[in-house]
């Protein structure tokens, strides 16, 4: 990042006379960066996107030439697997599921989209933009951390802990 | 008239420029100038502004998870497009060309592998990036309805992940399938005619097989692609990425 602004700093034009035309009161101390903190998107952010994407790439085929996709038998329509589970960011649904069709089936799925599409719309205080965690927004986090835990802790009693039948096993 | 004289030979001496200036729309300027019209003057990087706040480099606070999110879906296009030339949608072949993929084809596993890999990765990425947005405030005014694009790229996510789930016709993919979709019927009134729409049928067979890979091949990647050129367009209309107010 240092490296990034030092390129930065608007360079004496050789061929230009500067003098002092004017001192105006502003918020901040413009030392040492271009106007707005802002820097030229190539090649400062154009580099780091494409050093990521090699990164992605990269990952992706180590984990690729390391471990195989599942492949099971063919399907066969009068055989069921026991248990049956669903992909596994369904499973914390088919837990629910298991306890209320109507819970887990409708009204969870259904409060879960309903309530992100209208969260901007219900939040409206301007309070913690561009801060991660910020101290102004304790409940909202706090609640949001309940959901993504929740989430979570379903997926994980679903796909580890639920064996034959649905019941409740250790997942060695 | 046009006095100038055109001589082929100094057409042949300026060839590289000219190909050179026709091809990026450039002439030579500042090396800032220069810089700029990387940027502006190409289609592909126009959704960039030519200048960033130095705030959205920093990795700390957008952990690049949804540029990572996007670079998933570009390997999943790519993968997508390579494995669809060894693919049948039929349930008599579907599961032979999975066989084919890993027994016959060159790089045929590794191929499967990336896929399958990167659409699990997305998947969570794309989650990880909302908890990104929601734990910083950047959903709030006037980004509010670039997090309503968002919940709806993180839908089709899902479904281009649910869809592509069953066509490997294995054992896996047929149980999870039915239990989705088992999952879709418990709606009120409607469930099960929403199942039947899926499945073009009663149960999981051949229509369902072909729905699942006309919309995971054709529609959803569709809907995705303008979903995310209208997200990344918002970004800059937005403002660009949020940051806190400057002190």
């Amino acid at each position: 990042m240092q490296l990034a602004r030092k390129e930065e700093i608007f360079a004496k034009d050789g061929n230009k006379t500067y003098s002092l035309m004017a001192i105006v009161e502003g918020e901040s101390l413009h030392v040492e960066r271009g106007p707005e903190n802002t820097v030229q998107t190539w090649p400062h952010l154009m580099v780091r996107e494409l050093l990521l994407f090699l990164v992605v790439l990269l990952a992706i085929l180590g984990v690729s030439l390391l471990f195989n996709a599942p492949l099971e038998e063919a399907a066969n329509p009068l055989h069921s697997t026991n248990p049956a589970k669903a992909p596994w960011y369904f499973v914390g649904i088919q837990e629910l599921v298991s306890y209320s069709a109507f819970l887990g089936g409708i009204l969870v799925p259904a409060a879960i989209v309903v309530g992100l599409l209208l969260l901007p719309y219900l939040d409206r205080s301007p309070k913690g933009i561009g801060v991660w965690f910020s101290a102004d927004r304790k409940l909202a986090n706090t609640l949001f951390t309940v959901f993504v835990v929740a989430m979570v802790v379903l997926i994980f009693i679903g796909q580890f802990l639920r064996g034959p039948n649905w019941i409740i096993r250790w997942p060695w | 008239m046009n006095d100038a004289t055109y001589s082929v030979k100094d057409a042949i001496k300026q060839l590289p420029t000219n190909i050179k200036q026709s091809f990026t729309r450039r002439e030579a300027g500042t090396a800032e100038q220069e810089q700029a019209a990387t940027v502006f003057g190409n289609l592909f990087l126009h959704l960039h502004p030519v200048r960033v706040h130095a705030n959205a480099l920093r990795p700390s606070y957008t952990m690049g998870l949804g540029l990572i999110s996007f670079f998933l879906f570009l390997i999943l296009v790519v993968s997508g497009i390579l494995v669809m030339f060894y693919y049948t949608p039929s349930t008599e072949l579907a599961y032979r060309n999975m066989k084919d993929l890993e027994f016959a084809v060159s790089f045929g596993i590794v191929l499967r592998n990336i896929h399958r890999w990167s659409a699990h990765a997305m998947v969570a990425m794309v989650f990880l990036h909302m908890c990104r947005v929601f734990y910083t405030g950047a959903y709030k005014a006037p980004r509010e309805f670039n997090w309503v694009i968002g919940v709806c790229l993180l839908l089709v996510t899902l479904f281009l992940s649910f869809t592509g789930y069953l066509l490997p016709w294995d054992q896996l993919a047929f149980w999870a399938v039915t239990v989705g979709s088992n999952i879709a019927s418990y709606m009120p009134w409607i469930g099960d005619k929403i199942r039947f729409l899926m499945l073009g049928g009663n149960e999981v067979g051949q229509m369902a097989l072909l729905r699942f890979y006309v919309m995971h091949v054709a529609l959803l990647p569709l809907v995705a692609v303008v979903l995310v050129g209208v997200h990344f367009w918002r970004i800059r209309k937005d403002g660009g990425l949020s940051r806190p107010t400057e002190e």
